[in-house]
């Protein structure tokens, strides 16, 4: 963070692995919010990247988020993370209701101590910027989700990497009979973020 | 001390005029002496005097020069000894002076090296300061940059703000444009209302208008329709009066064209007859006609073929004359062609030999025609050789120019070699001639090393000349191969076209499988060698389905319990049978409400005995004053049987029709008919049932007090 804050247009690894973690923590916020898993009363404000953003007040939602986004903070830094999926599910028919799935190519050849990127955080923010209002708009054709619902994190990362203590394998929980739609991607010059959305085709008689 | 100088240097000039002015005023005074003192002589002796006198003349001038001289340089020394004086006056003067510019500059220095280091050490302050103050500067221009990015968001969010202020104010204006809009149309709206409710109004005055109308027309419908079957009745008979009556005047003119008719036979036989007399004639008449139709067709036909035969007699006399034309031109022919013709064998004879002639000629022309053919193609022939030889010339020439040229390179390389072996010769033997013999093996070694090389480089050189060959064989194979490979080619390119087939084939194989794998990894697909997934343990999805679980358990258990406690409270007697902990608390509860149960059932039973004596009281009451007991046998019917009935199933049966029972109706009974009498006299005419019963009382009355 220091080596962020002293050259606004330089780019480190560390410094990648922590916007784009941060990314993810305010877009799962965004997300829960706009498809109403939680309350909208358990919804806070904040300013991040230019926008009002709402993140959760939840102790035990956000104990949850800081343990997953913490870890992959570290993971991203290794280059060992591929995916991260939030899982959207009814909580009765156990059935996967949406699926949106975050791609993360990442420069095999960054390391720590390797000379940082030219990229200024403005171009970074704006991107960023765009793909949350995305996310929000996806609102208008995504189905509503009726019943009660929950979440889950899932995040795909190289079959040799040691699982660590509080985590454990699970399967990727697709959707079948499902609907895709890509979205846009914003990128660091060291690791790029590539959005999509899988939603269930609702039957129509 | 310049300056010094440069005054006594002026100071001697200045003396030095003065003194030679004072040397020249002595030489002038002694030259006067001498003239004054030599004046009287020269007027003595002029000739020798002359001469004497210049010889003295000269002597003395002579010896005033030396004089003169010697005072000049008398004086020269005491103006140089002045000078020199002077000089050290100066000198002293101007030593002093020195020494005390001296020591004022020395002082001067002093002061001013202390200045300096003053200055020095001001100078470090003022460098000191300055870089503090640049410092400073860098960094208020870094908070201005900050302050200036701040101000930058702040002025971007404001400008987000008054953007947003400003649509929200566009969506305000709209807004109240539509209100006042939405007004509008309300205050039309209620202006239609009113006027429509007016109207609705006056459309009910029209329509109940109408209804009457309508009634009135039903009625009066009803009127015609009754009227419109008696009518319809009567035409009937009018239509059935009329056939007959038409019938009837058929007949009547039937009978009149009978009588007609039987009239007119007399005079139909006449004609009759007269007919058939004519019907004789004309058939004759018809037969003669019939034969002269014949004979006049027949004529008719004879005429058609003379007439054809006339067009052909003048056709023919035509063709006479044409071909009388002809026979005499060509019986002209004999003299017009000069030839022996006199009839047409002759001309034919003619004719066979012209023929001949041709036949002849014609041979003649193919022949010749063959001919030319033949040499046109040898003429080609000649003309291929001829470019086949020239090419040969060319490539000959080429070959020719590239040999050339390879023996002027064989022959420069030879000079070289020559000059190098001339050299290395010539080495050797200048080795030879300096050396004796100590130094012959290694001559010898550098005489074989030479000739090493010398064998290598014609080694090398026929190389060159094998490679140059072989290049020249190769362009003639070159042009030779491309004839042969032809062939070759056709089959490449068919192997190339069924190449890039397969080829396009599998580039869109490729792209629908590239389709493929963009859809599975949408779908979030994932290669299991590779990639695992992971996720937390304690996350919401399962946290959520465990909450599920147990909530669902507590229900169940919840379900349960309270069955258990239907169950129990349903059984009633024994509620503390259970045992179990939950029934104790309750069971307090259960027993209020039995008592509060059992209250009440006491209340109603207590309230159901009051009724019931009540009743049986009134009912006595009754009895006893009005003599009559009165008994509800289904609803609303009502039994009353007289105290005084003379058998037990004398009663009379009353109806309430109204629900209140403020209007009854008698019904029928064997007790009522032998009441008639008074049912006539109180019920019909007096409308009295309470008149009615108590006559019956009386009635009764009398009766037992009698019997």
């Amino acid at each position: 963070m220091a080596g962020k804050v002293a050259a606004r247009e330089q780019i480190t690894l560390r410094g990648s692995a922590s916007i784009v973690s941060e990314f993810f923590s305010y877009g799962i916020n965004s997300i829960l919010y706009q498809r109403g898993i939680y309350p909208p009363e358990s919804f806070t404000r904040e300013q991040k990247y230019g926008l009002t953003m709402l993140v959760t007040t939840d102790p035990i939602l956000n104990n949850y988020l800081k343990n997953v986004v913490g870890q992959l903070k570290d993971w991203l830094c290794n280059h060992f993370v591929q995916r991260l999926v939030v899982v959207i599910n009814s909580i009765e028919t156990n059935e996967v209701l949406e699926r949106w799935q975050f791609d993360i190519e990442c420069d095999k050849t960054m390391t720590e101590n390797s000379q940082p990127r030219e990229k200024s955080e403005k171009a970074i923010q704006d991107e960023i910027r765009s793909v949350i209002r995305q996310i929000t708009a996806t609102v208008t054709f995504l189905p509503l989700l009726d019943a009660a619902c929950s979440f889950d994190l899932l995040i795909y990362t190289d079959k040799d990497l040691e699982v660590p203590e509080k985590w454990e394998e699970s399967g990727p929980q697709f959707i079948n009979n499902s609907e895709e739609v890509r979205l846009r991607s914003f990128t660091t010059t060291i690791h790029k973020v590539n959005s999509m959305v899988a939603y269930k085709k609702i039957d129509s008689f | 001390m310049s300056v010094a100088c440069l005054s006594c240097k002026a100071g001697y000039r200045m003396d030095d005029l003065g003194e030679n002015t004072t040397v020249f005023s002595t030489l002038r005074s002694f030259n006067n002496f001498l003239s004054e003192g030599s004046a009287p002589l020269p007027r003595s002796s002029e000739p020798s005097s002359t001469s004497r006198m210049l010889q003295l003349q000269y002597e003395q001038m002579i010896q005033a020069e030396e004089q003169a001289e010697y005072v000049r340089s008398h004086s020269r020394i005491i103006e140089v000894e002045r000078e020199k004086q002077k000089m050290e006056v100066s000198h002293k003067r101007a030593r002093i002076e020195l020494e005390k510019a001296a020591q004022t500059s020395s002082w001067n220095y002093e002061r001013e090296a202390d200045r300096n280091l003053e200055l020095i050490t001001q100078v470090k302050h003022m460098q000191e300061k300055e870089a503090e103050v640049v410092a400073k500067l860098k960094d208020q221009i870094d908070v201005n940059k900050s302050l200036k990015e701040d101000l930058g968001l702040q002025s971007k969010k404001l400008q987000d703000k008054e953007e947003k202020h400003a649509e929200t104010n566009q969506m305000i204006d709209v807004l109240k444009s539509k209100i006042s809009e939405q007004q509008r149309k309300q205050m039309n709206q209620e202006m239609q209302l009113t006027t429509l409710s007016t109207e609705r109004q006056e459309l009910l005055e029209q329509v109940e208008v109408q209804r009457k109308k309508w009634q009135e027309a039903v009625q009066r419908s009803q009127v015609l329709e009754a009227a419109q079957v008696v009518i319809a009745e009567k035409e009937q008979r009018l239509k059935d009066l009329e056939n007959k009556i038409t019938q009837q005047e058929q007949d009547s003119v039937i009978v009149k064209n009978m009588r007609s008719d039987l009239a007119r036979i007399p005079e139909l036989e006449k004609e009759l007859r007269q007919l058939k007399e004519k019907n004789a004639y004309c058939k004759e008449m018809e037969d003669n006609n019939s034969l002269l139709k014949e004979e006049m067709e027949s004529l008719r036909k004879k005429l058609q073929r003379l007439e054809k035969v006339k067009e052909e007699k003048v056709t023919l006399e035509l063709e006479k004359e044409k071909l009388l034309a002809k026979l005499q031109s060509w019986e002209n022919v004999e003299q017009t062609s000069g030839l022996n013709i006199r009839s047409p064998e002759d001309l034919s004879r003619e004719i066979v030999l012209l023929q001949q002639r041709e036949l002849v000629l014609k041979q003649q022309n193919s022949s010749v025609t063959t001919s030319a053919r033949m040499l046109e193609k040898t003429r080609q022939q000649l003309q291929d050789e001829v470019l086949k030889l020239r090419t040969q010339l060319l490539s000959e020439q080429k070959k020719r120019e590239q040999q050339e040229a390879n023996a002027r390179r064989m022959e420069k390389r030879n000079i070289l070699l020559i000059k190098a072996r001339d050299g290395m010769k010539g080495i050797l033997d200048s080795y030879d001639n300096e050396l004796v013999t100590n130094y012959s093996p290694q001559l010898n070694r550098r005489a074989r090393e030479a000739e090493d090389m010398a064998q290598e480089l014609h080694a090398h050189i026929s190389e060159l000349e094998l490679e140059a060959e072989l290049s020249v064989l190769q362009s003639q194979l070159a042009i030779t191969d491309r004839s042969i490979t032809n062939e070759e080619g056709n089959v490449l390119r068919q192997k190339i076209e069924e190449l890039e087939a397969e080829r396009s084939r599998l580039d869109q194989a490729n792209k629908v499988l590239e389709m493929k794998l963009e859809r599975y990894t949408l779908q979030g697909d994932y290669d299991p060698t590779k990639t695992k997934v992971l996720h937390f343990s304690m996350n919401p999805w399962s946290l959520a389905k465990e909450h599920r679980i147990t909530e669902e358990k507590s229900l169940k258990e919840e379900c349960e319990h309270l069955r258990e406690r239907v169950q129990i409270l349903e059984g009633g007697a024994v509620p503390e049978q259970g045992g179990s902990q939950t029934n104790l608390p309750p069971s307090q509860e259960i027993a209020e409400m039995r008592k509060q149960v059992n209250s009440a059932e006491l209340k109603n039973q207590r309230l159901k005995e009051v009724f019931q004596k009540k009743i049986q009281e009134f009912r006595a009451v009754c009895y006893t004053l009005t003599g009559y007991k009165i008994d509800v046998t289904t609803e609303n019917q009502y039994k009353l049987s007289s105290m005084y009935a003379e058998h037990q199933d004398d009663y009379l049966m009353f109806k309430a029709t109204n629900s209140l029972g403020a209007k009854m109706q008698l019904l029928e009974s064997d007790f009522s008919n032998s009441l008639t009498e008074l049912i006539n006299l109180h019920l019909h005419h007096q409308n009295s049932i309470p008149a009615f019963l108590s006559a019956i009382t009386l009635d009764l009355f009398s009766r037992q007090t009698c019997a």
